[in-house]
């Protein structure tokens, strides 16, 4: 949700970045204020086919925007966001640089595009369909995303949930009360966790299932022995529609949507809030004391004017320092281009490896059947295991991307510390502190998986292109007529014949597959590539901005003092008023921004509670 | 035409030989001897499918007793055989020591074994020996879940099922499945393998389970699971993989053929309350067992629905307030609407009337084990006795015509398909089945239906217009058209 508080904070701070000329610091205030504008929290509801996700979400908003049946599933995912009135868009993206074609359908033919009745195996090639509605649940920025039914990490549908993870808030995962945990389901749930940690299980059709206390009991210890803490929502969507419809208070306690709409207002959309206004607050905190660093010299200098020489020769040094951060010989520069140079390589080599293992798999598959009368079970495998493959490669690149983006923040800050050593200055009062603006990328480290790894988000889009594609190439060169007549033969006399007609359509089966994994090497190494790419590009230029912005600060700051020298008593006087008062403004502006991050929960909040006192 | 000699004496005699040409072979002679008594037990029908599918509620449904124990979580961790006997007796085979006998706990009419602390992975298989009309012609065996939360669990299940190394134990399977996932497909595959005669889905039903649920309950739920059992019975590559598709609700199945008299007099009553009294208890199962009512008691109520279901409960007290007064009646109807019924007949035309043909594919696979694991020049005529029954008889070359057929590969319309499927056995094996006439139909209509159908065939065998594939096909047809012929003299 878009905090207005924050956004009137950034707007504050942006005004004074233009009266003090740091412009550099008004385009990072920019892009804060850009992110708080989408306020949406994206929350991902996932699971097996048949466990009443659509219902879920239907029940959710109280209106029948999924179609629900007992046989046809969700076929293309469907976003449900909040809207004056209701509306459906259909949307078809078609690859990078064009804009995504959006058409809108009247809302009852919404039914006709997703589900796998009207649009079997997605045939019109939507990329998701989009129903606004006016619902007070959703008015918060809250969007739901009913997603097709993963059908384990293996499936085309799988590997696309998996890729769709990383832009998600949080994730629900739909399990019915029939039975407990299955191994495909835990083994998803395991993946998604290293891609979006705030996950929640909810526990559907408790209406039906007398042993849903049990299942539960049974998910729990599930849950704990594969060390998850997610929490189990039991609900019944059924009951909370009747509800809704006998407007029965009772019974909406019965159908535990209570809970379900707590969550996601509480720990989701709360969360998605605090973490809003906490990054802001530290943005704007940060900007205050780069603004106020100049000052806080000038101000020292004035007050200490025997010690302005050290003062300046300190302030110099700090700044080569910092000019050294700005190098690309400095520490975090290293690290990140020699971790993205490891990471390629590894991530490159793990994709060979579990592409070659398949590879290798498949000929022993090819030789001892044939081709002819296995290959539609056979590419089903093949495909999935390819998907499989590629989804586990992504789930580990990532996880590895966020880890080197965390090291790099480390050491960066590592170096910054050693740039900025405490400026203690003689006259310690409230006014001259330490020059904390260093301290950012430590906070900066945690909000890291949202803010700095854009480029993730992309996923692997090529490799889910292919994943979908069902045919093979080559798949055209076996010739269906002479394989029946090859089966039915049985003869003696053909028998020669036969062997070599199945030698041949093997070496062709073969080709194809060998054809096929170089293509998905090509396509998934690329995107892999393109990702770290991405994400280095990310991370080298939100870090080099922080340098440069320090060392403009520094470079004022040694300005200022030495502005000192040459001032007369008098002059001096009042320039340490003016400061004074200078930096109370700027002081204000950093009180409020601390207030802002002091409204979130306190066990949310990275700064310690006292800091706000100090001053 | 002088009709061939019966494909189980001529199994039966490959056996017999074999054993003799490997007398010196105590491991084979071991092997082959199982397989030959094998051929006198009644068919081997192994219940399969992915965890909580409904396995063990399937099998007292089929049984008409709660002699497999269910529960709310998993529940059959080692394969378990039922098989008919005079004395009821429960004996574990543990992996590594000799069999044991184990004491029988009934609770609630449900049996419970005690395994005497002998960890479950290290038993092999149990056996219950259980007096009963309905065990007599099939051994049932109840297999642990696949897609199992213990990886142990489900391997045991695989390796029960599809072996690697040697043929499985089971001459047919009932696989079990909820809503069709990837696994389920992965697992029918693995039956269908490419082997010399395991090429064909022809020992196989599935059961689309549960089937109750699948409309969450609604009365009109089953409608829903027919059709969807309907849609994958159409389905090109599900027909490659099992012979048909059946939806069966096992619960109200099981507690048709096992009600009991208290639990109709709670059912009555209850259709007794005002409608939407009942209905509003019935909203969810929560509220059913926690309403304020005096009879039935909240404690019987809970004990219905574990046996009945909110579907199951909804229909019979439908059913009671539609007039049905006796709980027979009711019973009968249960089990009519749970589609048990319509399983009993597929198994039965699809299993029973194949009763020969499929142990003798059982008992030429064991041999084919033998002959490829202890290749010696004696065997060698023995190989070619292998060969040649599987080329020569005409009831494997149906079999493999009728997967192929399958499979998608012959190029006919889509009504002489049908026809040809048919009159190859595919919906049973009778003359009148074959036939496409009624059970009851007299012997001169069924000639006159088979003649008919020679002419036909004969006529689409030597068309000049015919490929070559299609004139093969429609030989074979024409020839078992001449076997019904045959037959009826």
């Amino acid at each position: 949700m878009g905090v207005p508080a924050a956004i009137d904070l950034v707007d504050l701070a942006l005004k004074a970045t233009t009266a003090y000329q740091r412009p550099d610091l008004g385009a990072r205030l920019e892009q804060t204020r850009k992110r708080l504008a989408d306020p949406n929290v994206r929350v991902l509801v996932v699971g097996e086919f048949k466990q009443g996700k659509s219902q879920l979400v239907n029940a959710l908003v109280n209106a029948p925007v999924c179609p629900v049946d007992d046989d046809i599933s969700t076929a293309v995912p469907t976003i449900v966001r909040h809207a004056e009135t209701t509306t459906v868009t259909l949307v078809r993206e078609r690859g990078e640089g064009s804009p995504p074609e959006r058409t809108t359908v009247p809302a009852n033919q919404l039914a006709q595009y997703v589900s796998e009745a009207g649009n079997p195996g997605n045939r019109a090639l939507l990329t998701y369909a989009e129903v606004g509605l006016p619902r007070k649940l959703l008015a918060g920025g809250l969007v739901l995303v009913d997603t097709p039914g993963v059908g384990g990490l293996g499936s085309a549908h799988g590997a696309a949930t998996m890729s769709a993870l990383p832009s998600a808030d949080a994730v629900l995962l739909v399990s019915d009360a029939a039975q407990e945990y299955t191994g495909p389901e835990l083994e998803f749930l395991g993946a998604a966790l290293k891609l979006c940690p705030n996950v929640a299980c909810v526990l559907t059709k408790t209406d039906l299932y007398p042993h849903w206390r049990r299942i539960m009991e049974l998910d729990r210890v599930h849950l704990g022995d594969a060390g998850v803490r997610s929490e189990i929502l039991p609900v019944s969507s059924m009951l909370r529609l009747h509800a809704a419809q006998t407007q029965d208070e009772k019974l909406m306690d019965e159908s535990g949507f209570r809970e379900l709409v707590n969550f996601l207002l509480n720990r989701v959309v709360a969360r998605a809030d605090d973490l809003d206004r906490r990054s802001t607050g530290q943005d704007v905190l940060a900007v205050c004391d780069q603004l106020s660093a100049g000052m806080k010299a000038e101000l020292s200098a004035q007050e200490n004017p025997e010690r302005i020489e050290a003062l300046v020769g300190e302030l110099t040094r700090a700044k080569s320092r910092a000019d050294e951060l700005k190098q690309r010989s400095s520490r975090w520069q290293i690290t990140l281009n020699d971790g993205v140079g490891d990471l390629q390589s590894d991530i490159d080599y793990d994709l060979r490896d579990r592409l070659r293992t398949i590879q290798r798999e498949a000929e022993q598959l090819l030789d001892d059947g044939d081709p002819a009368v296995i290959w539609d079970q056979f590419s089903e495998w093949f495909h999935q295991q390819v998907s499989s493959a590629a989804s586990a490669n992504f789930v580990w690149a990532a996880e590895r991307a966020r880890y080197l983006a965390s090291q790099v923040a480390e050491h960066f800050a590592e170096g910054a510390e050693v740039a900025l050593p405490q400026l203690r200055f003689d006259q310690s009062d409230s006014m001259a502190g330490k020059v904390n603006a260093l301290e950012q990328p430590d906070s900066e480290a945690e909000g890291i998986g949202g803010k700095l790894l854009t480029g993730m988000r992309g996923g692997y889009g090529g490799m889910l292109m292919i994943g979908m594609a069902s045919t093979l190439a080559g798949l055209a060169l076996l010739n269906p007529f002479s394989i029946g007549a090859g089966v039915l033969f049985g003869a003696k006399t053909v028998r020669d014949e036969k062997k070599r007609e199945l030698a041949r359509r093997r070496s062709e089966a073969k080709v194809a597959v060998r054809k096929h994994i170089d293509e998905v090497t090509f396509q998934v190494g690329k995107d892999s590539r393109d990702m770290l790419r991405r994400t280095q590009r990310d991370l080298r230029d939100h870090f080099s901005g922080l340098a440069e912005e320090v060392s403009t600060s520094l470079a004022g700051s040694v300005a200022a003092a030495q502005s000192a020298v040459q001032a007369t008593a008098s002059e001096r006087e009042t320039r340490i008023r003016d400061l004074k008062a200078e930096l109370a403004r700027i002081d204000g502006v950093a009180q409020r921004a601390r207030a802002l991050m002091g409204e979130a929960p306190s066990q949310l909040l990275a700064v310690p509670a006292g800091s706000a006192k100090s001053l | 035409m002088t009709a061939p000699p019966q494909l189980g004496s001529v199994v039966r005699v490959l056996l017999r030989r074999t054993i003799d040409t490997y007398r010196d072979s105590p491991q084979a002679v071991g092997w082959l001897q199982h397989n030959l008594d094998r051929f006198d037990e009644p068919l081997r029908v192994a219940i399969a499918g992915k965890v909580k599918a409904g396995k063990s509620t399937l099998l007292n449904a089929l049984v008409g007793e709660e002699i497999a124990p269910t529960d709310a979580g998993e529940c059959t961790r080692i394969v378990t055989w039922y098989q008919d006997a005079q004395v009821p007796r429960v004996t574990m085979f543990p992996r590594h020591a000799s069999p044991r006998q184990l004491t029988i706990h009934r609770n609630q009419g449900a049996l419970s074994f005690d395994l005497q602390g002998v960890p479950v992975e290290q038993v092999d298989k149990l056996q219950v020996d259980w007096p009963s009309q309905s065990l007599r012609t099939q051994t049932l065996i109840d297999t642990p879940g696949i897609a199992s939360l213990s990886k142990d669990t489900s391997a045991r299940a695989g390796a029960f099922l599809a072996p690697d190394d040697s043929p499985s134990q089971a001459d047919a399977v009932i696989y079990l499945m909820r809503h069709l996932h990837a696994t389920d497909v992965h697992f029918l595959e693995s039956f269908y393998d490419q082997g010399v005669a395991r090429a064909t889905p022809i020992n196989t039903i599935a059961v689309l389970s549960r089937a109750d649920e699948i409309g969450v309950g609604r009365l009109d739920a089953l409608n829903s699971a027919r059709r969807i059992a309907r849609r994958y019975r159409a389905d090109d590559k599900i027909r490659g993989l099992c012979q048909t598709v059946v939806a069966v609700a096992g619960l109200l199945a099981q507690t048709g053929r096992t009600m009991r008299q208290h639990e109709f007099t709670a059912l009555t009553a209850l259709a007794a309350l005002p409608r939407p009294d009942l209905d509003s208890m019935l909203l969810s199962v929560d509220r059913f067992s926690r309403t304020e009512l005096a009879a039935p008691d909240s404690e019987t109520r809970a004990r219905l629905m574990e046996r009945f279901g909110l579907f199951g409960v909804r229909l019979s007290t439908t059913l009671i307030r539609q007039g049905m007064t006796d709980p027979n009646t009711i019973a009968t109807e249960l089990v009519r609407r749970s589609g048990l019924d319509e399983l009993r007949g597929v198994l039965s035309t699809q299993f029973a009337e194949r009763r020969d043909l499929l142990k003798a594919r059982s008992a030429l696979l064991a041999v084919d084990l033998v002959l490829t694991r202890e290749p010696r020049p004696s065997a060698a005529p023995l190989a070619q006795e292998v060969e040649r029954i599987l080329a020569g008889a005409h009831e494997f070359a149906e079999l493999r015509l009728l997967s192929t057929i399958r499979s998608g590969v012959v190029k006919l319309a889509p009504e002489v398909l049908e026809e040809a499927e048919r009159l190859l056995g595919g919906d049973g094996g009778s003359a009148a089945a074959r036939l496409g006439l009624e059970p009851g139909a007299g012997p001169d209509q069924l000639r006159a239906a088979a003649l008919e159908a020679v002419t036909r065939w004969q006529r689409r065998a030597e068309s000049p217009m015919s490929s070559r594939a299609v004139s093969d096909v429609a030989r074979l047809v024409v020839r078992s058209c001449e076997g019904v012929l045959a037959g009826l003299h």
